[in-house]
C-alpha cells in the first residue's frame, strides 16, 4: 500500500470510530435524566439574580483585591530580585520559590486558619475571606514578581543609563522611564495572571462563608448539595466563562498588538 | 570639602584604573579637559576610550584613581553624583531616547523631575533647544517616527535642556546610516563653535581634524599620544598610532 493511501485509511477509520462513539452515546444515554440533572431551567432561573449580584460580584471583588495586593508585593519582590544587594536578592528568590512551589490552597489555608490559631490576638480584616484574599495575593505575587522582573529586564539598559546621565536618581529613572516601558511589555502576561487568579478564587470554597460572602464556586456547590442537582454548577461555569473568555481574547489581541509594535 | 569650583578645569582625571573582572580596561589614565576645549578620543575598539568617557559621569565606577568634575571628586562616596551629572550632558551611540514619551516630553522630563522647573519654563527651554538642532516641527512626534539622525539630534537637545557645562559624546554617529552622519556632526560643530566643552569618542577623523582642539589616541587602556589634530592625525609619533590611522584609512 502506498504511504499516502495508508494514511488515508487510518484517518477514515478514526473518523468511523468517533462517529460510532458519538452515535452510541446519543442512542443509549438517558437524555431525560441528563437534562434534569444538568439543565434544569427552573433551578437555573431561581439562581438569578443572586448568582450575579452576590456570587459573581464577590468573585470579582476577591480577585481584584488579591490582584492589587499581589501586584504591589510583586513589584517590591521584582526590584529586590534585581537589586545589587545580595540579601535582598536571596529574600526575593526564597519567597518566589517557596510560594510557587506550594499549592495555593495550602497557603490560603495557612493564612486563613493557621495564623489565627498561632496568634489568637491577630485579626486580619474581612474574616476568613479577607485572610484568604491575602493568602491568594501572596501566591500571586510570587508569579507576578517573575513577570515584572522579566519586563524590567526587557527594557534596554541604555534607558536607565540615559535617565541617570540626566541626573535622575535610580528611583526616579525606575519610576518615570523604566517601569512605564516594562509595564507596557507585561500587560498581556499580567492579564493572563488575572485570569488564573479569577479561577483560583474558587479555592475559597474551603473558607467559612455567610450567604453574603459566597463566591461563585461555593455558591454553586452549596446549591448543588441542597437541590441535589448539577444545574447550579453548569450555571456558574457559564458565568466563569463569561468573565474569563473576554479577558483571554483581550490578551490575545494585546499580544498581537505588542508583536506588531516591535 | 567639595564646593563647585568654576575656575577648576571641567574634567581632571588622575591615575584612573578600571577593571572588568580580571581584565584591566584602563591602566592609569591622567587626563584633563579645559573649559571650552573640544577633545576627540580615538583608538581601536577595546582600547578603553568609551570606558574612560563613561567614568567621567560615573556610569562606570572607577576601580582606582580620581575623577574631578569642576573640582568635585565624584569617586568620593559622599559626593551627590546625581547633581554632578546634571552638569554633564551625555549623548549615546544608540541615542537612548525614551520611546514611550513624545519628543517634547523627552526634553522636559529631567528638567521637571530633576531640576524642578515648572512645565511652562521646561516647555520653553525644550522648544528653544529643539530649534537649535533644527527639529522644531517634530516636537509632538514619538522617537520611533524619527530617522536615526533626527533621533540623535533630539538626544543632543535633551542633554542641552539641562544647561550642562560640558558634553560627552560616545560614538554619536556610529549607529547611523552614512547619509545621516552629516546632520549630527553639523549640530556638534555648532555646539563647539558656541564654546561648549566637549569630550567626543569618535571614528570621524575629518570631524576630529576640523573641530577638535586636541586629539587623544588610546590603545590597550593607556593614552599613547595626544596633541593638536594636525599633529596626531597627520604626523603621529608612535607606531601604534600610525598603524591605527593606516587601518581606518583602508576602510
Amino acid at each position: 500500500m502506498k504511504r499516502s493511501t495508508r494514511q488515508k485509511v487510518i484517518r477514515y477509520s478514526l473518523y468511523g470510530i468517533l462517529i460510532l462513539v458519538v452515535l452510541g452515546f446519543a442512542l443509549f444515554a438517558n437524555w431525560e435524566s441528563i437534562g434534569r440533572s444538568f439543565f434544569n431551567l427552573e433551578i437555573a432561573r431561581d439562581m438569578f439574580p443572586e448568582v450575579i449580584t452576590i456570587a459573581a460580584r464577590n468573585t470579582i471583588m476577591y480577585t481584584a483585591l488579591a490582584f492589587a495586593f499581589g501586584l504591589v508585593l510583586a513589584l517590591a519582590l521584582a526590584l529586590m530580585k534585581l537589586s545589587t544587594i545580595k540579601p535582598y536578592r536571596w529574600l526575593a528568590i526564597t519567597y518566589i520559590e517557596l510560594f510557587r512551589g506550594l499549592p495555593a490552597l495550602v497557603t490560603i489555608i495557612f493564612v486563613a486558619f493557621a495564623i489565627p490559631i498561632a496568634f489568637p490576638g491577630v485579626s486580619i480584616p474581612g474574616g476568613a475571606l479577607g485572610q484568604g484574599t491575602i493568602g491568594l495575593g501572596i501566591v500571586a505575587a510570587a508569579y507576578m514578581a517573575e513577570t515584572i522582573r522579566a519586563g524590567i529586564e526587557a527594557v534596554p539598559r541604555g534607558q536607565m543609563e540615559a535617565a541617570r546621565s540626566l541626573g535622575m536618581s535610580w528611583g526616579k529613572a525606575m519610576t518615570y522611564i523604566v517601569l512605564p516601558q516594562a509595564f507596557r511589555i507585561i500587560v498581556p502576561p499580567l492579564t493572563n495572571e488575572l485570569v488564573l487568579l479569577i479561577k483560583d478564587t474558587s479555592l475559597f470554597f474551603v473558607l467559612g462563608t455567610t450567604p453574603a460572602t459566597k463566591e461563585l464556586t461555593k455558591f454553586g456547590r452549596d446549591l448543588m448539595n441542597s437541590k441535589f442537582n448539577g444545574t447550579p454548577l453548569i450555571v456558574i461555569a457559564m458565568v466563569y466563562l463569561a468573565i474569563t473568555l473576554p479577558l483571554t481574547y483581550l490578551v490575545a489581541r494585546l499580544e498581537k498588538r505588542t508583536a506588531a509594535a516591535r | 570639602m567639595t564646593e563647585r569650583n568654576t575656575t577648576a578645569p571641567p574634567i581632571q582625571i588622575r591615575d584612573l584604573h578600571k577593571y572588568f573582572g580580571e581584565l584591566e580596561v584602563l591602566r592609569g589614565i591622567d587626563f584633563d579637559v579645559q573649559a571650552g576645549e573640544v577633545v576627540c578620543l580615538i583608538g581601536p575598539s577595546g582600547s578603553g576610550k568609551s570606558t574612560l568617557l563613561r567614568c567621567v559621569n560615573k556610569l562606570e565606577e572607577p576601580t582606582a584613581g580620581t575623577v574631578l568634575i569642576e573640582g568635585i571628586d565624584i569617586t568620593d562616596p559622599e559626593t551627590d553624583v546625581d547633581s554632578v551629572r546634571t552638569r554633564i550632558g551625555m549623548v549615546f551611540q544608540q541615542f537612548n531616547l525614551f520611546p514611550h514619551l513624545t519628543v517634547l516630553r523627552n526634553l522636559r522630563i529631567a528638567q521637571r523631575r530633576v531640576l524642578g522647573r515648572a512645565t511652562d519654563e521646561a516647555t520653553r527651554i525644550a522648544e528653544e533647544m529643539l530649534a537649535r538642532v533644527g527639529l522644531s516641527e517634530k516636537i509632538n512626534e514619538h522617537p520611533s517616527r524619527l530617522s536615526g539622525g533626527q533621533q540623535q539630534r533630539v538626544a543632543i537637545a535633551r542633554a542641552l535642556c539641562m544647561n550642562p557645562d560640558m558634553m560627552l559624546f560616545d560614538e554619536p554617529t556610529s549607529a547611523l546610516d552614512p547619509e545621516l552622519i552629516g546632520e549630527v556632526l553639523d549640530v556638534m560643530r555648532e555646539l563647539a563653535d558656541d564654546g561648549m566643552t566637549m569630550l567626543v569618542v569618535t571614528h570621524e577623523m575629518t570631524f576630529a581634524l576640523q573641530v577638535a582642539d586636541r586629539v587623544v589616541f588610546m590603545d590597550g587602556g593607556v593614552i599613547v599620544e595626544q596633541g593638536p589634530p594636525e599633529q596626531v592625525l597627520r604626523n603621529p609619533e608612535h607606531d601604534r598610532t600610525k598603524k591605527f590611522l593606516r587601518a581606518i584609512e583602508v576602510e
